[in-house]
């Protein structure tokens, strides 16, 4: 670890704690004339401390320290994954700059959107990784930990957090340090998370004779668990039928993890957090391929190629433009949407509804699903001596005022309690609706082999939509492959 | 010394001095054809992903292909993408406008076969994206407002045709090179041999019937055998315009599935070693086809000396 930045890391604290200390002594300490002993010491502390960083500042080395970052959207609105990172770069600047320190941060960032998908970045990571030209901040699917921490590639936290708990890691919701918690150690930063929400179009409900008291209550019945899976199935090939639309239900068209919220509405489980293992449910992976045979089979309202599909064409537009009924995406949908112009805030508002997944049968709860990202530091960063001040920047973004910046362009959900309360957050109508989706919520696992469970799914369950499986094949040939490829990492039950 | 140990000297140095000269191309398939080959190979009997760890496990990847309920359905479909093209294509159609376009004044052939070649030197993205826009679903796609000129609705060519998109634009691309080896061919058959067959009253079909193709018989096979084992390995085109769908595997092929498993999953999450096994399984393929190449079209014969040297 080189001095400079150790040197830098402890003057920042210093001035960051000063600065706490200011203003509790500013708020704390009651007004008054206050003793000439009083003044004298804080006096005397204020100097013994400005010596302190002077001492400090002069073991410096002057220079440019380089923190090189990857982020990635991949939807164009979540720029602020990366923004937020310069941002704190420039006020680090100005910190230091301000104390006269002869060095300066430069942040060599990049952020990915499409035609870049999660997979090609990842892979993209790795090969750099080995060409020793991976990044020192790595932004990521929090779902990731368990593979990186446990392969080395990034460095675990904990000290850090408790460096800097009171500065704002003490503001962090408390549910998303769950997500980032590997054997008993954190090791990434959540930088943001989200709802899944069931998106409907209003207007081919109202074409259909639903009065606006029942589009209202849509969200509300399926939240009770009144609306079912198989409702959904129905509404959707009414309207269809009807020639309102030419698609009933849109899912995403890649690989992605959506589409376990399905299983989870048919009381599926994904973990085990006793365990530590992740979960195979059986009559919840059997009602789920046989929904998705019946959505494509009997009602006709998923398309058989929908896994083949092409985003703009097969998910945004045929929503957007009102052909499809159904929509089961993101939050971030709604930031891509109105970013995109494919819709303006008065469309969505008048002409999108949204609600959790419905429950797969009665009985059974609503669901959605999030995905946090995190920021993770890699072990590459350490080597280099840049792992601290990478800390640093992380601290300076997560920042509710910050955050609040890409929560509301990119429609993700807050990380910090205080950000809750920010006032560009509470003015987002959306934000505000979605935020009790948390409440239904579930974390995909934090395993090392959790992409070979989502990979073995996802062919399964494209097999079932083109008909290459029926229901039955499908699940026999679900449970034999997660069972010869993962083995003792899953539980049947 | 006598005449015959002089003589043996000389061919030893001789053979030396050829050896030196073949060191750079021993070196070049070495580094390039051998090397990954074993490595390939190696890498196909671990576990190996991105934490980059030697896990062997023997030939438990190799038992997996045979219990990989989609290798079937894709190992047919790669045998259907190389026969098809192969003949359609690569073969076929290349014959045919190296024929016509040699039947034709030299000028006009000439810019039929340079236009021809605009596939082959345009770059592959931009290319795939051309057919991919000519293909869609809109009534006003290329495809799509031919059709109307015959009263046809409008299709989704890549969800409904995929293979015929697949082949044509590997055709398209393929065509070029048997089209050029065809043609200089059919340009080096001495003159005599057609006017004397003119002479004789053959029609033009029978000229290149018993003429001309009996001559190119050599290039022909080679173009083939050349061709073959290059659509076993391709999968560029058909990543870009199908990805190997719509649906599972539809036009998925061997080459392709390795690359999927190998370096194109959403997770991260990838399977070098079980590639690497299905890499090695196309190895193997192309080394059996090379060998049944060489011996039914006995490759031997083209390089023997001839038996009389015709000055």
């Amino acid at each position: 670890m080189r001095g400079g930045q150790v040197s830098l890391t402890t003057i920042v604290f210093l001035v960051i704690g000063l600065i706490i200390g200011a203003l509790i002594g500013y708020f704390a300490i009651p007004r008054g004339p206050g003793t000439t002993e009083d003044v004298q010491a804080i006096i005397q502390e204020r100097d013994q401390l400005k010596a302190k960083v002077q001492e400090l500042l002069e073991a410096l080395k002057p220079g440019e320290i380089t923190v090189k970052v990857w982020t990635i959207g991949p939807d164009p609105p979540s720029e602020y994954r990366l923004k937020n990172i310069q941002i704190a770069a420039d006020i680090l600047n100005s910190m230091l700059k301000t104390l006269g320190a002869n060095v300066t941060v430069k942040v060599e960032g990049e952020f990915f959107v499409r035609p870049v998908e999660w997979g090609e970045y990842k892979n993209n990571f790795y090969l750099a990784y080995q060409a020793g030209e991976a990044p020192d901040i790595y932004l990521t699917g929090h779902e990731d930990i368990g593979f990186l921490a446990e392969n080395n590639y990034i460095i675990s936290l904990d000290d850090y957090i408790n460096q800097y708990w009171d500065v704002v890691y003490y503001d962090v919701i408390s549910t998303l340090w769950d997500a980032v918690r590997y054997k008993g150690k954190i090791w990434g930063i959540p930088q943001d998370t989200e709802a899944r929400p069931l998106y409907f179009r209003k207007d081919v409900l109202r074409a259909l004779g639903w009065s606006e008291a029942e589009i209202e209550e849509l969200p509300k019945k399926i939240m009770r668990g009144e609306f079912t899976l198989y409702d959904l199935l129905e509404l959707a090939k009414q309207a269809k039928d009807q020639g309102l639309v030419e698609r009933g239900i849109l899912h995403r068209v890649k690989e992605g993890y959506d589409y376990f919220q399905f299983y989870l509405a048919f009381g599926g489980r994904l973990w085990d957090p006793n365990a530590a293992k992740m979960v195979f449910t059986e009559d919840a992976w059997r009602k789920t391929l046989q929904w998705f045979y019946d959505a494509v089979y009997q009602y006709g309202v998923i398309s058989p190629n929908q896994f083949s599909g092409d985003w703009d064409n097969d998910f945004h537009l045929p929503f957007t433009e009102g052909r499809a009924l159904f929509l089961s995406g993101g939050t971030w949908h709604k930031g891509e949407w109105i970013q995109k112009g494919l819709l303006t805030e008065e469309e969505f508002n008048s002409n999108i509804g949204y609600a959790l997944h419905p429950a797969g049968e009665p009985g059974k709860k609503p669901v959605t699903l999030s995905h946090p990202l995190v920021y993770t530091i890699t072990k590459l960063a350490k080597d280099r001596g840049v792992a601290d001040v990478a800390f640093l920047l992380i601290t300076l973004a997560t920042d509710p005022h910050l955050n609040s910046y890409h929560s509301v362009q990119s429609s993700h959900l807050a990380i910090l309690y205080s950000q809750i309360s920010d006032s560009r957050y509470t003015q987002d109508p959306f934000l505000h609706d979605v935020a009790y989706m948390l409440d239904y919520t579930t974390f995909i696992p934090n395993h090392p082999k959790w992409g070979d469970y989502s990979r073995i799914v996802f062919n399964i369950l494209r097999a079932v939509e083109t008909g290459d499986l029926t229901p039955d094949d499908a699940f026999n040939e679900l449970k034999s492959q997660i069972q010869s490829e993962l083995g003792e990492a899953v539980i049947f039950e | 010394m006598d005449i015959k140990s002089r003589s043996g000297i000389f061919n030893k140095i001789t053979k030396g001095y050829l050896l030196v000269f073949l060191v750079p191309s021993i070196v070049f398939i070495a580094v390039f054809f051998l090397l990954p080959v074993v490595l390939t190979f190696l890498i196909g009997l671990t576990s190996m992903d991105y934490s980059f760890k030697w896990d062997w496990v023997g030939l438990e990847n190799y038992f997996k292909i045979f219990s990989d309920r989609w290798a079937y359905k894709i190992l047919t479909n790669t045998f259907f993408y190389v026969f098809s093209t192969l003949t359609l294509f690569n073969v076929g159609l290349a014959l045919v406008i190296s024929i016509a376009t040699t039947h034709i004044s030299e000028s006009v052939g000439s810019i039929f076969r340079a236009i021809w070649l605009l596939p082959r030197i345009t770059p592959s993205t931009v290319y795939a994206l051309l057919w991919l826009w000519a293909s869609r679903g809109e009534e006003s796609s290329l495809f799509n407002w031919i059709c109307s000129l015959f009263g046809l609705n409008p299709v989704d060519w890549r969800l409904n045709y995929p293979w015929l998109l697949v082949i044509l634009v590997n055709g398209f691309v393929g065509t070029s090179f048997g089209m050029i080896i065809f043609t200089a061919a059919l340009k080096s058959i001495p003159e005599d041999y057609i006017r004397a067959a003119k002479v004789d009253g053959a029609s033009t079909l029978q000229i290149i019937r018993h003429v001309e193709l009996p001559l190119i018989k050599w290039p022909l096979l080679f173009v083939t055998a050349y061709q073959t084992l290059s659509l076993f390995t391709s999968y560029e085109y058909i990543l870009l315009v199908t990805n190997g769908g719509p649906g599972l595997y539809t036009t998925e092929v061997w080459a392709l599935y390795s690359y999927h498993l190998a370096f194109a999953q959403y997770g991260g999450i990838v399977k070098f070693g079980y590639g690497a096994a299905l890499a090695t399984v196309l190895v193997i393929i192309g080394i059996i086809m090379s060998i049944i190449y060489l011996k039914m079209f006995r490759f031997g014969e083209l390089m023997t000396e001839p038996k009389i040297e015709v000055g």
